[in-house]
């Protein structure tokens, strides 16, 4: 939630023929993307009043705590920031995909080179021999030369050959992923039961990328945390309250913790919150002072709205999830927020209405980090009421609470260690007296025109001074289900996660150690803050002078750097030792990101096992991730919920949302959507590792049945004049590719599986080769075109070889064309059926079926198509009558089929088998070693690699934003106010529409182009 | 969201083995004892295989005997198309050094006869062969119809360029007994060729029947005066034109003949001697550089010799075999090693 005011000069411009006469004129700056800055100014009655982004309302924003506003609407269309944040859709494909139209291509080439030399060979041998054979086969008559026929010829070979180039492979590869995506979206194991949504591939073209992705980039809130916060933990006045022991006294883990504690003695108790530790509701219950005072504190200090829809049912609006967290806790231990005014607070505290007048709020902001509240209780006292983060507050304290200091910093520390965003408590007793002349103070240097933010930041930091410690908060933002392990898991998978974040510094970094991208074991954590081009620059540089100084101890950093081509500079700082992780800030990340100095931030970004950015734009996650797709020429992963991830889903190649959430916009531009982070390793390790695996073996084994099955004619070609005289029937040529070999190959593209999916999930390594792209590249490529080229040569010549000297066991003739094509045919589709048994590691039902059915269907065909029967009715379209018969009832034509399919065969087979011996990839040694319970331990010790360790980190992270004081101190925000004012009704609103729709147009030529817009809230 | 209704579950996934990709399958291992059994059992196979086939084919008999420069004279007339009828005979004599026991098949070999065309191959109308629709000749070009414009029986590049010598085999006992060896000409054609595919028109009399067509160009008479002896080897159905309508797939290639009629002295087949070839020398072969011969040759249980087969089986056993103990080899090294790894 953000407050957004407008300007008092037009706030009060509540009435519709006020604003029909409203003339301004703004000149503001040009449209772009910066979502958080804004600067413009207002002319209006020969007056000047500055616009900020506190005025703006962002397209796309909805009202809360408000219901109406009249605004101005400065940029329109393409022009307003969130269209200018969003990038430019472009249609995504893999890289297999690009490898494969490459390859298609090569293989045309490869075509008309056949083309070729058959056309060159026609033509000579026309002219050789042809001519002399004209007694019997005169020319054609538009046929004059050998040239001619030649190039006749040429087109007729590509007609006969254009089986190389594989039509049917694109229309298979689509079926194939159709299939994956389907298995994606019927994964039990990635349906949330809580959300009710399961898995979703949106799109149906980038599963096997899913099992190459390097790079992930991950947005913070609603994807990695639940954006609930939970008030976890307190320590108060030195005890500390909220560990969770189980019954013999240890320290429980999830899952084995007893009841929650009861809040049922409070009527207006949120039944959603749960808190463990009986002790403390027993503290508040005995009365004790100090605790009363933390939860009276909780409930007085803060910003938030509440609303009473019924006696009892109290619903708090926050502005931060964090506060929402505090007051709820207070309410459920008795300290109940009742409802506000501008200058009251009303707390049920323990059953009592007591309402405390509100004196002053001092508001929270970025320097101060902290925020308070004045108030006088019902006795008169007046009291300072300050909550904030522990390196400001702690150095405020009366010096009489050192000791009490000392055990809060250490629960502090431990709470930080958890993770835990942790807020520090105080209070201080005002005399009436001081009060009152501070109070004047504060109003003189609020009226102050010149640097009005100083001097009331002088003024508070004097009130604030000399406080007395009540305790510690610690809040958990709670993280998704498996963020940890997940974040682990992936990377052992050797996939590096960067964390692009709107969020402040100090959340992302508190979120990056609470699912251990970030660890105390890191040798260092760069925090990248600068706000100018050399500062960044310089920061970047002393973070890789670091990293390589504790790697190299030679080199000298100084003169690597800047010298060395940037190739160079990432290997060298790609054999980094030690842990580091950078953090880096929006504005820093705006000069990290120019032309040129990119480069520069990317190797120092690639060094770092974690990278966070926060304060990011949308645009700016997306040019990350442009970065390293431009760069690493890696497969990138964008994942993320909420619109403003939406440009970075687009740009990466595989965009996820998750889904479930409230927004839409990240899912519809996603090519995934799941509702839980923690399925993405099921998608990338499980889902997209088979999907890889399968489409390299599918695509292995199409180029290799084309080649094997196309290549025959070549030979052919020169023993037949080259006439472009097919081997196989013309039934066969057109059925191969659609009914032999079809169905078993895409059985195998869709349900082949090397490994078991736990165990690639225990083996994040299994899924290295899709990263390095290792089971289809080029070479792959032609590794089985060589082997199809092979196949093809023994298939035409060991049965040439036989043919051309045998005869039948009757004596008649063996060699004729018919029973050739026959004979090759046949052991073309048992060679190639043998191959894809082997292929096939998986042999599920639906392969058998498959496999064994295309060879039954091709011997029912074959006899079909020689059958009396056929040739009856069409005597010259089915010229093979009696053919499959009298052939294959030779045993020289099995003998033949037999020797062929050893030949072709038992060579892959000792490859395999020795490959398998000699050099076996990791999934090989999975399923063939016992030593699966060493290795998980081995990885149960690296996902905890991360204690509980005690450094001096703050774990202060609080989503608050500033503003919202003010905001509730003059009451314009108040609901009740906002219907007090409701005195123009929507009937005439349209009519004033239509009257400053009238006043823009007339405006419309001022240099801005723009207009004004006042919003009353 | 804590409080979720507990009906919505129309969104679950079906929890069946297809959709959840656990189809109870079996796993292609190639364990180091699968493999090794398969290569040993190929490879014993192959070795064997080729042993017997060699074996066999080294039983059988063959003698070929190229009569294309032969009948010199002979090959030069019929280079001149004009000559077509002349007749022109040529004898062969030979030597049978041992004999030839069991069924004698003699063939005639064409080199360099292209008959497996494209345009060659097509050139012909199964319609027409099959009695059904003589006149069928669409798919006959560039032998459809004569000059005259009638339509050619039998059509088309392949019946037109049928092998029209005659050979004869005749036993030289002695220098004045010449022997003529009884000859089948039944038999040389499968059965289906034969019966399905090749069908006389239903008609009394061929000649009728096949009134108003043209015998193909360079045959010397019509198709229903291929043996007028036999009525069941006269018009389509006539054997020699049954093979020769089988093209073949290689340029080079052998068709079946004759067959020995075992009679007589040749009851256990051809006693070693003298022979000789009595050859009406018609079809040209020179012209387009090729070469006939004629051939006498036995089988065994598998058909017409070649060692091709029996040799590649016997290199592929013996390849096989060798990889087997190669890769036993390497299995047991690595074995050990592994072991000592552990």
């Amino acid at each position: 939630m953000k407050v957004r005011q407008a300007i008092p000069i037009t706030s009060e411009l509540g009435d519709i023929s006020k604003l029909a006469k409203f003339d301004g004129e703004v000149i503001c700056e040009p449209p772009n993307n910066k979502l958080d800055k804004f600067s413009g100014t207002l002319y209006w009655k020969e007056n000047k009043f500055p616009l900020s982004n506190q005025n703006m309302l962002l397209r796309g924003c909805v009202l809360r705590n408000t219901e109406w506003c009249f605004g101005l609407v400065i940029f329109a269309g393409p022009d307003t920031k969130l269209m200018q944040n969003s990038g430019r859709t472009k249609f995504k494909r893999t890289s297999i995909d690009r490898l494969m139209n490459t390859l298609v291509l090569w293989i045309f080439g490869f075509l008309v080179c056949m083309g070729v030399i058959l056309a060159i060979g026609n033509a000579i041998w026309e002219h050789e021999v042809g001519t002399r054979f004209q007694v019997y086969l005169p020319w054609d008559e538009a046929v004059d030369s050998a040239f001619f026929s030649g190039f006749l010829s040429f087109w007729s070979y590509i007609i006969i050959l254009n089986t190389v180039v594989p039509i049917s492979l694109y229309v298979s590869v689509e079926v194939i992923r159709l299939g994956h995506s389907y298995f994606i979206n019927w994964d039990k194991k990635m349906f949330c039961m809580k959300k009710r949504t399961p898995a979703e591939a949106r799109t149906t073209t980038l599963n096997e990328e899913l099992g190459q992705v390097e790079y992930i980039f991950s947005d913070k809130t609603g994807t990695l945390t639940q954006n609930i916060m939970v008030f976890n933990k307190c320590s108060i006045n030195g005890h500390s309250y909220g560990d969770v022991f189980d019954v013999l006294g240890h320290k429980a883990e999830l899952g084995e913790r007893p009841a929650p504690v009861d809040f049922s003695f409070n009527p207006l108790a949120d039944k959603k919150f749960l808190f463990w530790d009986p002790s403390l509701l027993e503290a508040v219950k005995m009365g004790d002072p100090h605790t009363h005072e933390f939860f009276r504190l909780l409930s007085l200090c803060h910003t938030v709205m509440s609303e009473e829809k019924s006696e009892g049912e109290l619903y708090y609006k926050a502005q931060s999830p964090d506060e929402g967290a505090l007051v709820t806790a207070a309410r459920n231990f008795g300290f109940v927020f009742r409802s506000r005014t501008p200058k009251t607070i009303t707390v049920h505290e323990l059953g009592t209405a007591i309402t405390y007048q509100l004196l002053a709020i001092l508001d929270f902001n970025n320097i101060r980090k902290r925020m308070s509240v004045i108030v006088r209780n019902p006795e008169g006292k007046i009291r300072l009421y300050c909550k904030g983060a522990d390196t400001i507050l702690l150095d405020r304290l009366h010096p009489s609470t050192q000791e009490l200091l000392s055990s809060t910093t250490d629960h502090l520390n431990e709470y930080a260690g958890d993770g835990l965003r942790t807020l520090v408590l105080a209070y201080k007793d005002l005399d009436e007296e001081y009060y009152e002349e501070w109070a004047r103070r504060r109003l003189q240097a609020s009226l102050a025109q010149d640097s009005r933010e100083d001097r009331l930041a002088c003024i508070y930091e004097e009130v604030e001074s000399d406080m007395m410690l009540l305790g510690a908060t610690a809040i958990e933002d709670k993280l998704q289900q498996g963020v940890p392990e997940t974040i682990a898991l992936l990377t052992l998978a050797n996939i590096k996660i960067w964390v692009l974040t709107g969020d402040k510094q100090e959340t992302a970094v508190n979120i990056g150690y609470s699912c251990k991208m970030l660890t105390d074991d890191m040798t260092e954590v760069f925090i990248v803050t600068g706000h100018t081009v050399l500062e960044v620059r310089e920061e970047l540089r002393k973070a890789r002078e670091k990293m390589m100084d504790s790697s190299h101890t030679v080199g000298n950093g100084f003169t690597y750097q800047g010298k060395l081509s940037s190739s160079k500079l990432t290997s060298v700082l790609e054999a980094v030792a030690g842990e580091y992780a950078l953090v880096i800030n929006g504005h820093s990340l705006a000069h990290a990101l120019e032309a040129d100095m990119e480069l520069e931030f990317l190797e120092t970004a690639c060094a770092c096992k974690a990278v966070i950015c926060c304060r990011v734009t949308p645009l700016q996650k997306a040019q990350v991730v442009e970065l390293v797709k431009k760069y690493k020429k890696a497969v990138t992963l964008a994942i993320g919920d909420g619109a403003n991830d939406v440009s970075m889903i687009k740009t990466a190649h595989i965009g996820v949302g998750i889904s479930g959430q409230e927004g839409i916009q990240a899912v519809l531009a996603s090519d995934y959507s799941f509702s839980q982070f923690k399925f993405l390793q099921r998608l990338l390790l499980v889902h997209g590792r088979w999907s890889y695996l399968r489409m390299c073996k599918f695509l292995c084994y199409f180029f290799y049945k084309n080649f094997a099955f196309t290549m025959v004619h070549f030979w052919f070609g020169f023993f037949c004049g080259f006439s472009a005289q097919t081997v196989y029937d013309q039934y066969f040529i057109t059925l191969y590719n659609i009914v032999y070999t079809s169905l078993p190959v895409l059985a195998m593209g869709v349900f082949d599986q090397d490994v078991p999916e736990q165990r690639s999930m225990e083996y994040p390594k299994l899924y290295e080769p899709g990263q390095l792209n290792l089971l289809f590249n080029k070479r792959e490529f032609f590794i089985c075109i060589a082997q199809g080229i092979y196949t093809s040569v023994l298939m035409f010549f060991i049965p040439y070889g036989v043919f051309a000297e045998a005869t039948r066991d009757d004596g008649t003739q063996l060699a004729d064309y018919q029973s050739f094509a026959v004979t090759v045919a046949t052991s073309l589709v048992i060679v190639v059926s043998v191959q894809i048994g082997l292929d096939t590691g998986y042999w599920t039902a639906i392969n058998h079926f498959f496999i064994w059915g295309s060879l039954a269907v091709y011997f029912a065909i074959l006899f079909a198509m020689h059958s009396n029967g056929l040739f009856d009715m069409f005597p010259n379209q089915f010229r093979f009558v009696g053919n499959a018969q009298n052939t294959l009832a030779q045993p020289t034509v099995w003998l033949t089929i037999v020797l062929t399919t050893a030949v072709c065969i038992m060579p892959v087979v000792a490859f395999r088998f020795l490959r398998l011996s000699l050099k076996p990839d990791l999934s090989d040694t999975v399923r063939y070693t016992q030593l699966v319970r060493k290795k998980q331990k081995a990885q149960h010790r690296c996902m905890r690699r991360v204690g509980r360790t005690g450094s001096r980190r703050s774990g202060y992270a609080f989503s608050h934003q500033e503003g919202f004081g003010e905001l509730i101190m003059s009451g314009k925000n108040m609901r009740l106010s906002s219907l007090a004012l409701s005195s123009f009704s929507t009937r005439s609103s349209s009519s004033w529409i239509e009257s400053l729709r009238r006043k823009k147009s007339d405006s419309a030529n001022s240099p801005s182009g723009g207009a004004e817009k006042p919003f009353k809230g | 969201m804590e409080v979720m209704p507990q009906y919505d579950l129309s969104r679950l996934p079906e929890n069946t083995a297809l959709k959840q990709q656990k189809l109870p399958a079996h796993r292609l291992d190639l364990s180091a004892s699968v493999v090794l059994s398969i290569f040993f059992a190929t490879g014993g196979f192959c070795l064997c295989m080729g042993v017997i086939l060699i074996l066999s084919a080294k039983s059988t008999k063959e003698l070929e005997i190229n009569y294309t420069n032969i009948c010199a004279n002979c090959a030069q007339l019929r280079e001149d198309s004009s000559n077509f009828d002349k007749e022109c005979t040529c004898s062969v004599p030979f030597y049978l050094p041992e004999n030839m026991e069991g069924n004698v098949y003699m063939y005639y070999k064409l080199y360099g006869f292209h008959q497996n065309l494209y345009r060659y191959i097509l050139s012909r109308s199964n319609r027409q062969l099959l009695g059904k629709d003589i006149w069928d000749v669409k798919d006959c070009s560039p032998f459809q119809v004569s000059r005259n414009s009638t339509p050619i029986i039998p059509c088309g590049a392949i019946a037109n360029s049928i092998f029209n010598d005659t050979i004869t085999l005749s036993y030289n006992l002695n220098s004045s007994i010449h022997i003529e060896v009884p000859m089948l000409k039944s038999g040389l054609a499968w059965w289906t060729d034969k019966y399905v595919k090749f069908q006389n028109p239903r008609a009394s009399d061929l000649a009728s029947a096949f009134a108003g067509s043209a015998k193909p160009l360079h045959w010397t008479k019509p198709v229903y005066e291929l043996d007028t002896d036999d009525p069941g080897n006269n018009g389509f159905v006539n054997e020699d034109l049954i093979v020769w309508m089988r093209t073949a797939a290689f340029p080079t290639f052998k068709k079946l003949y004759r067959r020995l009629k075992r009679v007589d002295y040749f009851a256990v087949g051809l006693p070693a001697g003298n022979y000789s070839f009595n050859i009406s020398y018609n079809f040209p072969v020179t012209v387009f550089r090729g070469e006939k011969s004629v051939v006498l040759s036995t089988l065994t249980w598998i058909g017409g010799g070649g060692l091709f087969l029996g040799l590649t089986y016997t290199v592929t056993g013996a390849l096989t075999l060798l990889a087997s103990f190669a890769i036993l080899a390497i299995h047991l090294m690595l074995k050990r090693t592994k072991k000592n790894f552990l």
